[in-house]
């Protein structure tokens, strides 16, 4: 091989080999198109973690004690309610500028932006100043950022969702023990569900159409959720988990804290305190396919306790679950598919909520 | 299994101490601050409280921590066992009625003398550090028993009033 054509040769390799590692380099960045958003609620910081690294890559500073974080369609803006101040606090992601402070009705939980970006729906867990709560859902128009409806409820919202329409929104109440469906072009109460205990967190299961099918609702008394039929309005089951893994105690504000359907919709993810562990459930038969264990809190010279399973949200591809525990300062990540666990993301005081933001 | 029996036992022991001191002490404490001639024991300060332990639920101590009084208003704690007065309309400060009421509230969180069956100590406490805040929705608001605003917490538990 002469001199010339040995530099090729080795150019040649040298530009593959290149192109291999900015390929490699690029991998991460390819495959980084989602974001977990985490309301430390203890604490004064969101925290954001990069799905494709599993590690935290933002710390969104000074708002105390949030409650959750919501995106416009384009992920251009943030939404964000807190227990500090009774406002929607609407930033812009890249700069992280608050671009308004939406005022509110009251104390904000959950909120939810409809499919078409038009409306932000935010739970109101408090319109008073007494104890026993008054509740109410606010409707905000994301074009003039105005509240342009504030529809009561008897007692304090919870947590929402909604169908893949954007028509219609169901909240849960704790204290009133009640889902309520609103119908989000009419801006008015559609139908109601009253239980025997406390609703926590809801899932909407939609039709292909976008149209509401079931609804799934956490009970604070329940090891598992209960089946609301959209059509009928009537709930048709009472879903029990298994009584193994068991001994963790309940947890302050119920027994099974958390449920989410992946992205892809072929399951169904609920969390158990009493379990200290994350259910799985087949969609739409909903037949057990395993559990994971979460993290336990250690203490001392003392058995462990439970870690407070809480929220749970998916990467956009389906392929990853998080769940948050609040008791334990962290996220676990989750394999959807092997329902094994792939990593424990360390994070800020008291995670609750977590939401996924889509990056365009 | 152990391990899994084990906390509902500890569990099972809280919440009979949350009982106890609920059902039991809370008559007691409220007997000596009544000035009982029977009270008997260590007993709990109203000045020392209003000075030293009060200003804690509204002091952002740190970055990491919400204020205590951010969650525990009473509008905002469903009449929770630790729900405060909302402070008055602009105001910075409780009035000197609603200070004898979160007082009154607070009181029921403890056994006077007896720190380690004090939910108000034990709950707001790291769990490396012998306390529940891992169970606590506000999470862990002091890391050991060593932070300064913990021991005053403590003293007034023990007694201590203003000097």
């Amino acid at each position: 091989m002469s001199s010339t054509n040995m530099k090729r040769y080795f150019r040649g390799r040298i530009d593959a080999r290149l192109l291999l590692v900015l390929l490699f380099a690029a991998m991460p960045l390819l495959a980084s198109t989602a974001r977990i958003y985490v309301a430390n609620r203890g604490g004064t910081t969101i925290d954001v973690i990069d799905s494709a690294t599993n590690k935290v890559v933002e710390v969104i500073k000074g708002i105390e004690s949030p409650e959750v974080i919501r995106f416009s369609p384009d992920g251009s803006r943030l939404y964000i309610t807190s227990r500090s101040e009774d406002v929607l606090d609407v930033r812009d992601r890249k700069s992280g500028k608050t671009i308004k402070k939406v005022p509110l009705s009251g104390w904000a939980n959950d909120a939810g932006v409809t499919s078409d970006g038009k409306l932000i729906v935010v739970c109101i867990r408090n319109t008073g100043t007494e104890a026993v709560d008054a509740g109410a859902l606010d409707i905000i128009d994301s074009k003039s950022l105005e509240k342009v409806k504030s529809i009561p409820v008897r007692r304090g919202l919870h947590d929402v969702a909604l169908t893949g329409d954007g028509k219609f929104a169901a909240a849960g109440s704790p204290g009133g023990q009640f889902i309520t469906v609103f119908d989000l072009q009419k801006m008015e109460i559609a139908w109601e569900v009253q239980y025997d205990q406390g609703v926590l967190p809801v899932i909407i299961e939609s039709n292909p159409d976008g149209s509401g099918h079931r609804i799934f609702a956490n009970l604070n008394k329940t090891n598992g959720f209960s089946v609301v039929d959209f059509a009928t309005h009537k709930e048709v089951a009472r879903i029990k988990n298994p009584d193994e893994p068991s001994g963790f105690p309940p947890g302050c504000e119920g027994i099974s804290h958390g449920i989410n359907i992946a992205p892809d919709h072929k399951s169904l993810w609920t969390n158990s305190r009493p379990a200290n562990a994350v259910f799985v459930y087949s969609l739409p038969d909903l037949k057990l396919l395993g559990h994971v264990s979460l993290p336990e809190t250690e203490v001392p010279g003392k058995a462990p306790r439970g870690g407070g399973p809480a929220w749970i949200t998916f990467t956009p591809d389906s392929k990853t679950v998080y769940v948050s525990t609040c008791g334990t300062k962290s996220i676990t990540a989750i394999d959807v598919q092997a329902i094994k666990e792939v990593t424990r993301i360390p994070v800020h005081e008291m995670p609750d909520r977590i939401s996924t933001l889509e990056l365009p | 299994m152990i391990s899994r029996i084990l906390p509902k036992i500890i569990s099972a022991g809280f919440a009979l101490a949350a009982a106890v001191s609920l059902c039991v002490f809370a008559p007691f404490v409220t007997a000596q601050n009544s000035g009982s001639p029977d009270a008997q024991g260590p007993q709990l300060d109203y000045e020392y409280f209003k000075t030293r332990v009060e200003p804690i639920f509204l002091k952002k101590r740190s970055d990491e921590h919400a204020r205590c009084y951010v969650c525990h208003q009473v509008m905002r704690h469903g009449g929770g066992p630790l729900s405060l007065d909302m402070l008055p309309a602009g105001a910075n400060f409780w009035t000197e009625e609603q200070s004898r009421r979160n007082f009154e509230t607070v009181s029921k969180l403890v056994v006077p003398g007896n720190p380690d069956l004090s939910l108000f100590l034990r709950m707001p406490l790291a769990p490396e550090a012998g306390g529940l805040a891992d169970t606590l929705q506000g999470g862990r608001r002091f890391a050991s028993q060593d932070d300064p605003d913990w021991k005053n917490m403590k003293a007034w538990v023990l007694g201590e009033k203003p000097k």
